[in-house]
């Protein structure tokens, strides 16, 4: 097994190139399996090739799925029956695909691949925040391709060295391994290059394209785009990147960031030009909630200990929890927020793919096909949401301790009148044999008391229960609860009756419990890291499919039409507090008792 | 919040019911209990009463029992035995934190009885050496123990003797001073001589208007023959009721506790079977030998000392039926049906081990039969291991592993549950060829260091798909820093108060001795020679084999130890 500094990151050096042709050895192939079976690699592989055709055209509706597998020269929006072929065209070219891998030339010179990530968008925020330190985060633990090169593209004009030097500024070593920190940044930072130009330029991205192909220097290339930029120009930019700086002879891959629309029609327009220009295979749309460390243990936890399985279902669950909070505002920046709100921003992308993951039948396998399968089964067995069980707020000023809190409508960005939610609470239903009335309650707010995000599972109470009098009346209060703490200070703990050590029989409540930063003192990982590792190697189990997205808006649509042609007036909370009221009620209508505004918080 | 108040809703009830006596609530010494024990009485009928909580004096008693009765009644505690070991080092100072805790009622007085001459002076003065205040409560400690000792007297006599005990009764009708006397006797005696304090302290102390019982410790017999016997004995001078067999292992916390997890937690219920247990282990490990006091254990063995009665008694309670609630009799009921449904121990499904001498780090250990009190060819094991099946509905097939030893690496009591493997787990290949190594388990430390951990898999965090075993825990010395009351103070108090859900009936006794007997025999009959292992090592690698056979690996020495 590979030492544990680059045990995550070996598969790179094949999944770049297995595109290639069907001959080698398959003795070389399978080595590979076994050695990366312990760190989970396989399934990572799989996805890898199904991108792996050269695209040497980019006709607008041609859908390729992969080498010898079912082409369908249809545009698979138009109508379902066309898209369900897409789909199991999908999945026999899946097999295949897995075949290809078998007999995929690994004895082929790596050096040969290169990666281009060109960053559209490289003077913005999220950029200099994220991408760019998950980047060399990636580089530092070995997990990019030997060679590859970063590009930043933005109108700005800058020169390569004012790119690195901005770069260099966001930068920072893990924490447990700060040797040759600035050798390894400088290394990094002479990988980066900035190419100005306009976003909706070809001429631009054609000049990109020379310079990316000077870098790659005749090797096999990859590129990936990342756009980090607003969502009027997404197009623009990805037909651009298509038609003028696409790999020839390797992948091009395009993440996407959100907001894939406002509702279901602007989401099913915006997929629809995006794949006039990509495939949908090529189209990596990024929820960085998913990339998130204990989202991802979720499904470990639910599918490799026994423990949990049983349980997993509305015989034994009363209800689940998603909660996300943050502890500030739009604080100025609200302009693009204020045409959003909260629950496009967090509860229909993040909190609902949460929801799918955690309540999905047990998948085929891990392969990103087979999951994302079973998340859309979820989401399609979901009623839309009703406006009755949806509690909108919005945060108003607040003082405390001398420091004023301004309200959200005090934002200069916002209009003085704007009912934009900053916080909603909704209740969710499944109604497939598992979960058929079990409610999942979501709840979403900024300006609260604290940031926040986790998932609360409550069980059931125990069918007589011999020991109901030491818990009072309140059965409720002696229930189950299992929590997984995403954010911050990663957690899993699951809450028990014990008998308090005494002479006594009295009961509490108490934790077994996994505290992440005291069993694993190794820094967690970003969530972009993982992603864009993810998509280099082509693995789409963390990136949404179109038809998720869509089956998404269509549960949230009709309430958000609702919502904003009845003007409904959110429910105005202070900054800093724990949220409207309404929230409570709305929990109450279904039973249930938000766990985390408990007294034993 | 009255600590007691659960606990002595069952009391009243029991006492109500089986004692058949209602005067025999307590005058105590805490602040709440009265109001609860009122309460409770007049709930006694409804045991299923849910309204706890309810204004004191609102409900009054079926049967009235005045203020003033109350007052009147008094407890006499007689140690018998009471220069021994076990009273120096357990009884007087689990008494002394029950009184320091106020958990006895406001008249008592405990008496030593043995054979050595000593003043009353005399005992208090050895008494006061081994009490300790509980560390979170240092106040008054020394005022407390002052009051303590003024309640502690002395009474030499002949164990056998009726008139030394007809003189004991006279000094205790004197503190008693006409209350409504209620009276313990704790026989801390060896097991020869059990009957005849019985009798004497039946015949010539027993409260005329009180209450009076006897608590026994083991050994209770040492075969089924013997067994039968002592309880016959013990029943011509006592009723059943009166008698409480103390087993300290079911006072221990975490014991009293695993009922509570079994029972009051939704997400341990449906796992509580053959469908997701794959099997159960209980483990007792001592690192010392017998350190020249091998006399007695060397008449009974490891297997009667520790199995036949500890390991079993959690085994029976783990593995029960729901009961119909939390009376004695019902768990009680419970318990014994797990131990007649299982099948009486094979000798081929028994390991037995004795420790030898063995030299580490310059210092040399001494081998069991080095002990001058043991003789030099002993067979006696110092360790056992065994597996035992269940053959009811819910347990069929499961092996039911136990081990204990002596003069082992360690010193540890624990409950091992392991869970069965997931049915075509999708992270199979992160777990490498060995599917079990990645199963649940669940463990309940016992002591020392109690705590419950549930090992589950979980994702290293990373960017790989890493899966590891980690622990969902809980360590009670960081969540109560309060400390842990020993498990004789709980008996104690239970004795006195009649709860007998953790004593063991006599019908229990039988049913544990069946089925270790003909084994116990067969092992002498055979003279089967025990496998030797160095002292302060892991015991003998034949448990490994035996339970390489039923497919089990010991989760204690599986390396991963958690610390």
């Amino acid at each position: 097994m590979a030492p544990l500094s680059s045990i995550n990151c070996h598969s790179y050096s094949y999944s770049s190139s297995l595109f290639s042709s069907s001959s080698s050895s398959i003795n070389g192939q399978q080595f590979q399996r076994i050695n990366f079976s312990s760190s989970g690699i396989p399934k990572r592989l799989l996805p890898a090739k199904v991108f792996s055709q050269s695209r040497k055209n980019s006709y607008p509706d041609v859908v390729l799925m992969q080498d010898g597998a079912v082409a369908i020269p249809v545009n698979p929006l138009e109508n379902e029956t066309s898209f369900k072929k897409v789909k199991d065209g999908l999945l026999s070219s899946i097999t295949s695909a897995k075949e290809l891998k078998e007999t995929a030339g690994f004895d082929m010179n790596k050096n040969e691949s290169t990666v281009s990530i060109t960053v559209v968008g490289a003077s913005g925020d999220l950029a200099k925040k994220k991408i760019f330190p998950a980047l060399f985060a990636l580089y530092y633990e070995d997990c990019l391709p030997k060679h590859f090169t970063v590009f930043g593209y933005a109108r700005s004009k800058m020169t390569d060295a004012e790119l690195r030097n901005m770069v260099s500024k966001t930068l920072t070593c893990r924490i447990d391994k700060r040797e040759n920190c600035s050798e390894k940044m400088d290394q990094f930072l002479k990988r980066c290059f900035y190419h100005s130009g306009q976003y909706d330029s070809q001429e631009n991205f054609t000049e990109l394209d020379k310079k990316l192909k000077e870098h790659e220097g005749g090797r096999l290339s990859n590129r990936l785009f990342y756009l980090s930029i607003p969502p009027n120009i997404f197009i623009d930019a990805v037909k651009c990147a298509s038609t003028s700086a696409s790999s020839a002879n390797g992948w091009t891959r395009v993440i996407v960031e959100k907001p894939f629309g406002r509702d279901s029609e602007s989401s099913a327009a915006l997929t629809k030009s995006l794949k006039q220009y990509l495939d949908e295979e090529q189209i990596f749309r990024i929820d960085h909630y998913l990339g998130k460390e204990l989202v991802e243990n979720l499904s470990v936890l639910r599918f490799s200990n026994l423990i949990f399985e049983p349980l997993w279902s509305r015989q034994y669950i009363r209800n689940v929890q998603l909660i996300f909070s943050e502890d500030f505002g739009t604080e100025g920046r609200g302009g693009y927020f204020d045409h959003y709100g909260i629950i496009r921003d967090i509860m229909q992308n993040h909190l609902l793919q949460i929801l799918a993951l955690f309540a999905m039948e047990t998948p085929v396998s891990l392969d990103a096909e087979d999951i994302r399968n079973e998340k859309v089964k979820v989401l399609r067995s979901m009623r839309p949401i009703r406006l009755e069980d949806v509690v909108i707020g919005q945060y108003k000023s607040h003082i405390k301790g001398g420091i004023t809190y301004p309200a959200y409508t005090d934002d200069k960005t916002v209009p003085k009148d704007s009912l934009t939610p900053t916080f909603a609470a909704a209740a969710l239903f499944i109604d497939n044999a598992r979960w058929d009335g079990v409610p999942f309650l979501m709840k979403a707010g900024k300006a609260l008391h604290n940031k926040r995000a986790e998932i609360r599972v409550q069980f059931r109470h125990v069918p007589g229960n011999l020991y109901n009098r030491n818990f009072g009346t309140d059965l409720d209060r002696g229930t189950n609860e299992l929590v997984i703490r995403v954010q911050p200070d990663e957690a899993i703990y699951l809450k028990i009756n014990n008998k308090v050590p005494g002479l006594g029989m009295r009961l509490d409540h108490s934790n077994l419990n996994l505290h992440y930063a005291a069993r694993y003192s190794k820094e967690i990982p970003d969530a972009y890291e993982r992603l864009l590792l993810d998509a280099i190697e082509g693995e789409r189990r963390l990136f949404i499919r179109s038809d998720e997205l869509d089956a998404a808006w269509s549960l949230f649509t009709p309430v958000l039409k609702e919502l904003e042609e009845k003007k409904i007036i959110p429910e105005y909370y202070p900054y800093g507090s724990r949220g409207p009221v309404g929230a409570h009620y709305l929990a109450a209508r279904y039973n249930v008792r938000w766990g985390d505004l408990g007294i034993e918080q | 919040m009255p600590r007691k108040y659960g606990l002595s809703t069952w009391v009243s009830h029991i006492h109500s019911k089986t004692r058949g006596r209602k005067h025999f609530l307590l005058d105590s010494s805490n602040e709440h209990p009265l109001n609860a024990f009122s309460l409770q009485d007049g709930l006694a009928g409804n045991p299923l009463a849910k309204e706890r909580i309810e204004p004191p004096g609102k409900e009054r008693p079926s049967i009235p029992m005045s203020e003033a009765e109350k007052e009147e009644s008094t407890l006499s505690i007689t140690v018998v035995g009471a220069s021994g070991d076990l009273a120096n080092k357990k009884i007087f100072p689990a008494l002394f934190a029950l009184f320091y805790e106020d958990c006895l009622p406001e008249n008592f007085t405990v008496f030593g009885f043995a054979r050595t001459k000593l003043t009353d002076e005399e005992l208090r003065n050895m008494i006061s050496k081994t009490l300790t205040c509980r560390i979170d409560k240092r106040e008054n400690c020394d005022d407390k123990m002052d009051q303590f000792l003024k309640r502690c007297f002395y009474q030499a006599g002949q164990y056998n003797s009726e008139e030394s005990f007809l003189e004991l009764d006279e000094k205790l009708k004197e503190k008693e001073a006409g209350k409504l006397s209620n009276r313990l006797f704790y026989l801390s005696i060896p097991p020869n001589i059990f009957v005849d304090v019985v009798g004497c302290a039946s015949h010539r102390a027993s409260s005329t208007n009180g209450w009076t019982t006897v608590i026994v410790e083991k050994p209770f017999g040492r075969d089924s023959e013997s067994s039968g016997e002592l309880t016959r004995c013990l029943k011509q001078y006592l009723t059943e009721d009166q008698i409480f067999r103390i087993d300290h292992y079911l006072g221990k916390e975490l014991v009293e506790n695993l009922s509570v997890l079994r029972f009051s937690n939704l997400v341990f219920e449906p796992l509580w079977s053959r469908n997701y247990i794959r099997n159960v282990q209980l483990i007792f490990s001592e690192d010392f030998g017998t350190e020249g006091r091998g006399g007695y254990f060397d008449n009974y063995g490891i297997i009667r000392d520790i199995m036949q009665n500890h390991l079993l008694q959690i085994l029976a309670l783990f593995a029960m039926e729901t009961p119909v609630s939390l009376e004695a009799e019902d768990i009680r009921n419970e318990k014994v049906k797990v131990l007649r449904s299982m099948k009486p121990l094979k000798l081929e499904d028994v390991i037995v081990g004795q420790y030898k001498g063995h030299g580490k780090g310059g210092k040399s250990y001494p081998a069991y039969t080095d002990d001058p009190t043991v003789p030099k060819d002993s067979l006696t094991p110092t360790f056992a291991a065994a597996a035992l099946f269940i053959n009811n509905a819910r347990w069929d097939g499961i092996p039911f592993l136990m081990k204990a030893g002596k003069a082992l690496h360690v010193k540890r009591a624990e409950i091992r549950v392991q869970f069965r493997h997931v049915p075509g787990n999708l992270y199979k290949r992160n777990f490498g060829t060995d599917l079990d190594k990645a199963t649940n388990e669940l463990v309940l430390r016992v002591q020392p260091d109690e705590a419950i951990y549930l090992k589950i898999n979980n994702k290293v965090p990373g960017l790989g798909m890493r899966l590891d075993r980690s622990d969902l825990n809980l360590l009670y010395r960081a969540r109560y820093p309060k400390e842990i009351p020993d498990a004789y103070e709980r008996l104690l108090l239970d004795a006195i108060e009649g709860e007998r859900r953790l004593f063991i009936r006599s019908d229990e006794l039988d049913a544990a001795w069946a089925l270790f007997t003909p084994l116990l025999r067969e092992l002498e009959e055979k003279k089967i020679f025990p496998e030797l292992y160095p002292y302060g090592s892991r015991g003998p690698v034949g448990a490994h084999y035996l339970a390489a056979k039923h497919n089990v690996r010991w989760g204690d020495l599986s390396g991963e130890i958690y610390e």
